[in-house]
């Protein structure tokens, strides 16, 4: 090992002590920081005073060591850690390394790792059986030996790969382990190692490593994990029961490898700082001192001029800093102000002027630092304009360039030039010469030149050439924050683009090296997760919105705020789930809003836009307006303060000659305006009523009013929507929920609502039932096929002004249970007066009865709905009086849950309603067949409310996510060994397995119990994989 | 920039309308599923000024539509890069403004407006000199020249400036009233 004079001696201490002094004064604005490093200077010293006990024996040594002079405390106080240092010092014969003392052996014993492996295994067993520690000179001959072989190997450097490769450990080297220690102790705990092995002859461990980056840990070479915790045994900083783990030996090249850090500091490179209060704070390099590894950076200064002036007084400054002063630019005055001394001064070696205060300089209000090359980081900073604006002073652009170059390309990729790019060239004589890129050859571009009279192709490198853009290019942003979006230059500042967006048409600002021209048109991401751009969202605070702009993590939601338009930045966890279901709203004139239709904003501030609705939530409308420029083009409006363009406007004077009550005006208009166009209009709305009773349930407990009487939802009051085996949904009165009960946990409230059944009646009000099915049907077949059958027409009806609209007739009535304004009902319905006389006489049964008094009084519609509620008359007739009509269910599986989404169907195939179950579930297999399509397989991955179910196509159920209806779905008969899943019964829900199948009977093993059961074919489906 | 250009067209004509006016009927057609169309290379078709031939028609199977190739001259409207128009600004906000030349939609960045116009936000936004004597606002005319232009299959985008000589606004029917 080579080594430096004594005067070199002498002048590297100085630069040590620079640095500690620099610490130091860095520790002054850092308390945090003090602690640490002063202990690691101490413990230097520590380690000096302790050594000076073996000094006796190791001056000796060094004064022979070798023909080198080396000489002095300084010598001596490393040689502990330079002997056990050994193998990171070994092969380094680079003066300038070593000089850095202990902060670098860590790295250097990295860097070159498997020349010194090699070094290891070769001459570590003579080294760690010392027969005789005391025998220094043995001692002193090995390690001479060692110096000497290792710089041997180091000189044969060309080594191959092959060779390489079999430097790296093997099973037979010794292992490396991980061992925990006092966090921030690290290297005191390595060091104590060494000690100790220094003084212990029978240690057997070979190594030990403190690593920078790893706090917490240190690791030790040894054989064996026995003779690593005999090491460590008695350590104060390593705990006795602390773990010792056994690095991997395909990772143990990686412990000590360090990344060959190319730190390539240039000026005018942008860094980071990584330490201090300046912590994350931009900085620009000013110089650099490559010998002494310290950059001068430039800085926007975060001083407490207050602390300041009082420190410079002398007064007592508080230790704690509680706050991080902001960044600001230095102003002499108001430090004169606050009489703060500040001196003029001309730096020596640049020759500017700088302001000096209490040792800090300043100019032009930045503050310049000298910092280790260490406390900065230089590798992918991306200064944000924010950052560069604020660094670029006011009256300062002279250089107009706001990116400094070199961080430009410092994070360039590979391949950033193509052929055929335009491109300028931004230093070197030929700055400013325009070309078009020829070839590209690692990193020498030749370029075309645009100027004639030069040579053909001119080489360049890289670095001395950036992208060129001219107003008007359409260009792709492909990195950076604004990364994928598209849109055309309108102008070039230097090396910053300005782009008009093509899809938001505001102005982004970018680097000329982010973008390449294209002619792709893009707005950059548009999903993230589940949600996508111009989704509508239901948000924390049940608030819903639109997503009008999808950022890195976060989207823009205009809200759905009516009065003004508020957008929120939300982040991808508060949004609760999206809003997919397709309901209508009612615009001013009560025409009904369905998605898609086209409407004008009439009052609000939006008033006089136009454009299709996107979305509907709660009445209100989500407007897609193409001329509307902010908020993507999104519009939030009332439904009710929007006019849907081509529908009619005579509707509210409809309402006043009609006879009917108005809440049924827009059950009427429905009919009539929503296809005014489409169809003519019908005739008088007995239909809804008499098929609404016709399709309803064959339980006598549908649609009854109930009182929960025990569970959970005790002393609820609601109506019956659905009854499945044991279990009932109930539309709870209280709540606009539906929840599922035991059946024996409710009791029948004839009495009480003994108003709400009459009124029921009056105008088949049953039908709310049925609405929450109905829709499926309005979404398929009437909107897109108006023209089928009026059979379409009047399936929507109910299911737009009753269940879904907010002011619908049949809830309000129902809701508020006031008795009154149903009293118009008869005229209503006039055509079922059968009905009515009926349930008179047999209050509790009545509505058992009214598919027979239907059937008979509904003549006008019997030809449409044809033999569909004939099934049920034999056996609704049979059993009046039975509330708990469970001996129903059997009879007609499925017939009843259906029937009403059916009713349509039932026409043409009525043997789907009346036969097929379909208590449709989550996860189970359906076929889904739509008129004119192809029978598809999908999952049903959740059932709405109507009874329409989001479906997945595929049979894994990842494709696409449908919306059908239970009239469209089809289960999928399970197969022998299929996984089913029970839709009805008491086993509801319940999953198994098919094991055999016996007739209509399908013989079911379930998952949870292991039991076997028999049961209806009918009732299984599949499960989907 | 105008054409007046020949193109051709296969165009499907139902049997209805075969009789003694089916070169009326086809020429109709014609000239409405042409005119106002637009595409990426033409730009878009103006008006139809000529019909030059009618190829023969050839019967579909199956649905007995009759197929003619017909040659037409039409009037084109494309817009180029680096071209001067002159436009009715259709909208004016914070980002620039938006005018119209016939069924062209050009955009001027307010990064493309001469720097001594300022953006006054109100009633009817409007861009203005600091001496208030140019002002531009919806239904003002100006003069701009082309830039950039985004062609999409039935749309085409253009960007255009108004910071160059003898660009800017010709007449102000806004200003005037």
């Amino acid at each position: 090992m080579a080594r430096g004079g004594h005067g070199d001696e002498d002048e590297e201490f100085d630069e040590v002590e620079e640095e500690y002094d620099e610490e130091l004064e860095d520790e002054e604005e850092d308390e945090g920081k003090v602690g640490r490093k002063r202990s690691r200077s101490q413990f230097i010293d520590d380690a000096a005073v302790e050594d000076d006990e073996e000094d006796e024996e190791y001056e000796e040594e060094d004064e022979e060591f070798g023909d080198d002079d080396r000489r002095g405390r300084r010598q001596k106080r490393r040689s502990g850690s330079e002997f056990l240092d050994l193998e990171a010092a070994v092969d380094s014969d680079e003066e300038e390394e070593e000089e850095e003392g202990e902060d670098d052996f860590i790295n250097d014993a990295g860097a070159d790792i498997p020349d010194e492996d090699e070094g290891r295994r070769v001459h570590h067993p003579s080294i760690l059986m010392p027969e005789d520690q005391e025998d220094v000179d043995e001692m002193e001959r090995q390690v001479y030996e060692r110096y000497a072989k290792s710089s041997h190997i180091e000189y044969a450097e060309d080594a191959t790969d092959v060779e390489q490769q079999a430097l790296l450990p093997s099973v037979k080297d010794p292992k490396l382990w991980m061992v925990k220690c006092a966090i921030g102790r690290e290297r005191e705990t390595a060091i104590c190692l060494m000690q100790k092995f220094i003084d212990r002859s029978d240690l057997q461990i070979r190594s030990a490593v403190a690593l920078d980056h790893l706090k917490n840990y240190i690791y030790v070479e040894a054989e064996k994990e026995a003779h690593v915790k005999e090491a460590c045994k008695g350590l104060r900083n390593i705990y006795s029961s602390a773990k010792v783990m056994l690095v991997p030996i395909k990772e143990m090249t990686d412990v000590l490898s360090v990344e060959s850090k190319t730190v390539d500091l240039s000026r005018d490179t942008w860094v980071r700082m990584k330490l201090g209060i300046y912590k994350g704070d931009l900085a620009k390099v000013v110089d650099v001192d490559n010998v002494r590894q310290k950059v001068i950076v430039k800085l926007i200064p975060r001083i407490d001029l207050q602390a300041l002036a009082n420190k410079l007084e002398g007064r007592e400054v508080p230790k704690k800093k509680t706050f991080v002063p902001p960044p600001r630019f230095f102003n002499i005055d108001e430090a004169r102000e606050m009489h703060i001394r500040v001196e003029r001064r001309r730096d020596k070696d640049t020759g500017e002027y700088f302001e000096m205060v209490d040792g800090l300089m300043f100019k032009d209000g930045f503050l310049y630092k000298t910092v280790s090359i260490r406390s900065i980081s230089s590798q992918n900073i991306q200064p944000t304009f924010d950052e560069l604006e604020k660094f670029r002073k006011p009256g300062d652009d002279a250089d107009g360039d706001v990116a400094s170059l070199s961080t430009l390309f410092a994070n360039r990729k590979k391949g950033h030039f193509m052929k055929g790019d335009a491109v300028i060239v931004v230093r070197g004589d030929l700055k400013n010469l325009m070309g078009w890129v020829e070839k590209v050859e690692d990193d020498t571009v030749h370029i075309r030149p645009k100027m004639s009279g030069l040579p053909k192709t001119l080489a360049f490198n890289e670095k001395e050439l950036c992208k060129y853009f001219k107003p008007g290019d359409h260009v792709k942003v492909v990195s950076g924050v604004q990364e994928g979006a598209t849109g055309m230059v309108v102008k070039v500042e230097g090396h910053v683009l300005i782009i008009i967006s093509d899809t938001t048409k505001e102005d982004i600002r970018v680097f000329a090296d982010h973008v390449v021209e294209s002619s792709e048109i893009t707005t950059g991401v548009t999903r993230i997760g589940d949600y996508e751009l111009h989704d509508l969202v239901l948000l924390d605070n049940m608030s819903f919105g639109v997503i009008i702009r999808v950022e890195s993590e976060a989207f823009q939601v205009l809200k759905g705020v009516p009065d003004r338009p508020e957008v929120v930045l939300v982040k991808l966890r508060e949004i609760k789930s999206k809003i997919e279901r397709r309901i209508n709203a009612k615009d001013r004139s009560n025409n009904i809003v369905s998605v898609k239709d086209v409407v004008r904003v009439v009052e609000g501030p939006c008033k006089g836009k136009q454009g299709p609705v996107e979305h509907i939530h709660k009445g209100i409308l989500f407007i897609y307006d193409r001329h509307h420029l902010e908020h993507a083009g999104f519009i939030c409006a009332k439904a009710q303060s929007c006019i849907i363009v081509g529908g009619s406007h005579g509707n509210h004077d409809r309402k006043g000659p009609d006879p009917f009550d108005s809440r049924f005006g827009g059950l009427r208009s429905s009919q009539f305006l929503q296809s005014p166009r489409r169809l003519p209009p019908r005739g008088p709305p007995i239909d809804f009523g008499g098929r609404g009773r016709g399709g309803r349930g064959h339980d006598s407990l549908v649609n009854k009013c109930i009182k929960i009487k025990s569970g959970p939802m005790k002393g609820y009051r609601g109506r019956v929507k659905e009854v499945t085996g044991p279990l009932v949904r109930v539309e709870l009165d209280s709540q606009m929920k539906i929840v599922t009960v035991k059946r024996e946990d409710i009791a029948d409230t004839n009495t009480i609502a003994t108003p709400f059944r009459e009124s029921r009646y009056g105008m088949g009000s049953e039908t709310p039932m049925h609405p929450s099915r109905t829709p499926l049907h309005p979404m398929q077949t009437p909107m897109r096929d108006p023209g089928a059958t009026p059979l379409h027409d009047n399936m929507r009806t109910p299911m737009h002004d009753r269940a879904w609209a907010p002011m619908s007739p049949a809830r309000d009535g129902w809701e508020d249970g006031n008795p009154g304004t149903w009293g118009i009902s008869p005229q209503y319905q006039p055509a079922t007066p059968p009905a009515r006389s009926y349930e008179a006489p047999t209050p509790g049964s009545g509505w058992a009865n009214t598919p027979g008094g239907y059937s008979e009084s509904a003549t006008p519609r019997e030809s449409s709905y044809g033999s569909a509620p004939s099934p049920y008359l034999p056996s609704t007739p049979g059993q009046p009086m039975t509330p708990s009509s469970a001996s129903y269910l059997p009879g007609t599986p499925g017939g009843q849950p259906m029937t009403p989404g059916n009713v349509g169907l039932d026409i043409m195939s009525p043997t789907i309603g009346g036969e097929e179950g379909n208590w449709f579930m989550p996860d189970i297999l359906v076929n889904i067949l739509r008129p004119g399509e192809d029978s598809n397989v999908g999952v049903i991955r959740e059932v709405l409310m109507d009874g329409s179910c989001k479906v997945a196509l595929e049979s894994a159920g990842n494709k696409e996510i449908v919306t059908a209806p239970p009239s469209e779905l089809e289960v999928v008969r399970p197969r022998k060994s299929d996984k089913i899943k029970i839709m009805n019964g008491s086993l509801r829900g319940v999953t198994g397995k098919l094991i055999g199948i016996d007739g209509s009977d399908g013989i079911v093993k379930l998952d949870d119990t292991y039991e076997v059961k028999i049961l209806d074919m009918v009732i299984l489906a599949k499960l989907a994989t | 920039m105008f054409f007046h250009i020949t193109l051709e067209r296969n165009m499907q004509l139902h049997p209805r309308h075969f009789g003694p006016h089916l070169r009326e009927k086809l020429i109709a057609k014609l000239m409405k599923d042409v005119e106002g169309t637009c595409s990426g290379r033409h730009g878009f078709v103006v008006a139809i000024t000529n019909v030059e031939d009618i190829g023969k028609g050839l019967i579909r199977e199956g649905t007995g539509f009759v197929t003619f190739p017909v040659k037409y001259q039409c009037v084109a409207f494309r817009p180029f890069k680096g071209e001067i128009l002159e436009a009715v600004v259709t909208m004016v906000n914070k980002m620039g403004f938006f005018a119209e030349a016939g069924p062209v939609q050009i955009f001027v960045s307010n990064h493309l407006i001469p720097d001594d116009m300022e953006f006054q936000s109100g009633d009817m936004p409007n861009y203005t000199t600091s001496d208030g004597s140019v002002k531009i606002q919806k239904d003002s005319e100006v003069r701009l020249k082309i830039i950039g232009t985004r062609v999409d299959a039935t749309e085409i985008f253009c960007i255009g400036t108004i910071k160059d000589d003898f660009l800017g606004v010709i007449n102000d029917p806004g200003a005037a009233s």
